[in-house]
């Protein structure tokens, strides 16, 4: 039992955060250069745990938060999961189906440069091609191109029940980056602003919002861990526990935003500062693979 | 990472199990104060007889000298088991004994050590004061150096078991005119000692396992003073990294064993059909998983760095607003019934009642708020 990240491990994490900030800074996630992708791809997060590759879902999930915290594309998720699961190459968007039924309105997230679209259908991963000229215009996430295909095309499933839980775990992680992130900028700049002769962190009332941010991103990091090492381990409750995880962590996206754009005060409450983007981010997240209750409560079938 | 446990910890576990079946008794822990001291007296004696006692601890002190995780191991267990709580030896064995273990004298460990383990010396703890909670460093209990004697005179508050312990945890301070974290010391008091008044404190639960302490020129000998006179800041906080290190890791499985009770008695009352119930326990599900994961990741730093995480003191902030949450559910599905709680009760009213202290005791949950934001986040300090 070991639920801290090895050498190995710590290497992959700390020059993805190198990469990222030289090359995905936050406050650029509305302006990404056009080859950001292709760059992706070659840095080898867009299907580390394809066929052959050898990798196991804990140092994904360690990758992927770490992305997440920059406001990474969101079909690295989408691709991630195809990748392992239908062997396929490229570039895949993610597909968010009108309550997890085909038939009615999809909404198709970061199509350009896609074939194909991922979504869940009735909790199963499935795909569909997409038209090859689909784009999008940002929706509330103001970092994701987003498109609507009415009527829903049909989906072919990939993968069994794990593809699904492996969508799952990764928009968790995704969460827990932009959990990271808001966290990180209301602390920032609580030992920035100054109000009363003083950092404004140096009351205890911004102290604690910030303090508790902090909890809820160690609860859910922890729970990432653990729910990772439950599907690398083909453990019995990897679904609750990555249920669960997905469930911690997309509240510490939206609680963690909610509070950063407090901390801010008026200025997180524009369109020029960040705050919002990770508040949107959070948003869009628990949309993706959400959480069923049963699974939560040992109920599932 | 890796969530599975070597064959090695898996056998262990399954010896732990097989004890705790054989010999977990079938009494409870009785309410009446001189029956439950014999009680846990008597527990703590057998779990050393049979080796179960202060599995990390040093063996030439009486401990095993095992693995952190396989204390982990035999904590997971011992609440799966539904073994009694540790009641009277708590401080000794969850505090005393750690802080003696880093900080004692070779004598002052061959004495007490091996005390502890055989639930001989019931300890208890004496830091707050009436005048000093949350801003500890305002001890004012004084101890006058004379000869190699060191007298005291002052008053503690909120000691639990204080009425029946034969030692205390003091701290106090030896330097006239000190100021704040200098000049404090860490000594053994016998309770036993003459000058020493006990004056117990009936909680709102009813029960009276708290007291004042009152010392009127206490004298005891200098040689009790554990890591050096007027070093009592730095030992006391060497046990609070203690305690946000792995000091909670029982009550932390024990929740575990709670939500599930409480999820089964929401389904056999039908409860559960509730919206709002479900959707609580759903999350309070979660929190405990993600708790027992949080624990394991510290277990883990400890293991490979030989301290605790950053997460460490998050883990105890969440801990105690977690029991709460819990003892609140109780109390909700319990309904109405807990308007006939009556005082030597000892149910789920008692323990929400109780359950206060999680956010008060050790530091309260505004303490921890400020650590955490300090220490992790670097926000400037406001005291």
């Amino acid at each position: 039992m070991d639920l801290t990240p090895n050498d190995e491990q710590v290497s992959f994490i700390s020059a993805t955060a190198k990469w990222c900030a030289d090359n995905l800074p936050l406050d650029g996630a509305r302006s990404r250069p056009p080859a950001l992708w292709q760059q992706l791809e070659a840095m080898g997060w867009t299907g580390m745990t394809a066929p052959g590759m050898d990798l196991d879902h804990a140092t994904e999930a360690l990758v992927l938060a770490e992305l997440g915290r920059h406001l990474a594309p969101i079909a690295l998720l989408s691709t991630a999961v195809t990748a392992r699961w239908a062997g396929q190459p490229g570039k895949t968007a993610l597909a968010l189906l009108d309550k997890d039924l085909t038939g009615g309105l999809v909404r198709v997230f970061d199509a350009p440069g896609a074939t194909h679209a991922l979504g869940l259908v009735g909790g199963l991963a499935a795909i569909t091609p997409l038209p090859s000229d689909l784009g999008g215009e940002p929706g509330l996430d103001l970092t994701v191109p987003l498109a609507h295909l009415d009527p829903a095309p049909p989906f072919s499933p990939i993968g069994g029940p794990d593809a699904g839980l492996h969508l799952q775990l990764l928009a968790a992680a995704f969460a827990v980056g932009c959990a990271d992130a808001a966290r990180d900028m209301a602390a920032e700049y609580a030992k920035l602003r100054e109000q009363f002769d003083r950092p404004i962190g140096w009351f205890q009332a911004l102290k604690h919002i910030c303090s508790d941010s902090a909890v809820r991103c160690e609860v859910a990091r922890s729970q990432l861990y653990y729910a990772a090492g439950a599907l690398d381990a083909g453990d019995p409750g990897a679904a609750f526990h990555i249920a669960a995880a997905k469930q911690l962590a997309d509240q510490a996206a939206l609680e963690n935003a909610r509070a950063n754009v407090q901390v801010h005060g008026g200025i997180g409450m524009t369109d020029e500062a960040a705050p919002h983007l990770c508040l949107k981010r959070a948003h869009l997240l628990s949309f993706i693979a959400p959480v069923r209750r049963d699974i939560l409560l040992g109920e599932a079938a | 990472m890796d969530i599975t446990f070597s064959p090695a910890e898996q056998q262990f576990r399954a010896e732990c199990r097989d004890w705790l079946h054989d010999n977990v008794p079938d009494q409870r822990r009785p309410m009446d104060a001189a029956d439950a001291l014999d009680f846990d007296k008597a527990w703590q004696r057998r779990l050393f007889d049979a080796g179960w006692a202060g599995i990390n601890w040093p063996t030439e002190y009486g401990g095993r000298g095992l693995s952190i995780v396989q204390q982990v191991i035999w904590l997971e267990e011992y609440a799966n088991a539904n073994a009694p709580w540790i009641g009277a030896n708590f401080v000794g064995v969850n505090h005393g004994g750690p802080t003696l273990i880093l900080n004692a004298s070779d004598a002052q460990k061959a004495y007490h050590l091996p005390r502890i383990l055989r639930g001989e010396a019931i300890w208890c703890q004496g830091f707050s004061e009436p005048g000093a909670g949350s801003d500890l460093a305002g001890i004012k209990t004084r101890g006058r150096i004379e000869g190699n004697e060191l007298v005291i005179t002052g008053s503690k508050i909120w000691t639990s078991f204080a009425h029946v312990a034969d030692w205390q945890e003091l701290v106090l301070r030896t330097e006239e005119g000190s100021q704040r974290h200098k000049g404090l010391s860490w000594v053994i008091c016998p309770m036993h000692a003459p000058g020493i008044e006990v004056r117990t404190i009936r909680k709102m639960s009813g029960q009276t396992e708290f007291a004042q302490v009152f010392y009127d020129d206490v004298r005891i000998p200098l040689d009790n003073v554990v890591g050096g006179l007027c070093n009592g800041w730095k030992v006391a906080m060497s046990t609070l990294s203690f305690e946000r290190g792995t000091g909670f890791i029982a009550d932390q499985v024990k929740q575990s064993e709670e939500v599930e009770e409480l999820l089964e008695r929401a389904r056999q009352t039908g409860a559960l059909k509730d919206d709002r119930i479900a959707e609580q326990l759903a999350q309070l599900r979660a929190e405990v998983a993600a708790l027992r994961a949080m624990t394991y990741r510290n277990i883990s730093q400890v293991v490979r760095t030989g301290q605790p995480g950053a997460e460490s003191s998050v883990i105890r902030l969440f801990t105690s607003e977690l029991g709460q949450r819990l003892e609140r559910m109780a109390l909700l599905l319990a309904g109405d019934d807990i308007l006939d709680f009556r005082y030597g009760d000892d149910n789920l009213v008692a323990e929400y009642l109780r359950g206060f202290a999680a956010t008060i005791a050790g530091g309260t949950a505004q303490i921890q708020r400020d650590i955490i934001a300090e220490r992790l986040l670097g926000l400037p300090k406001s005291r």
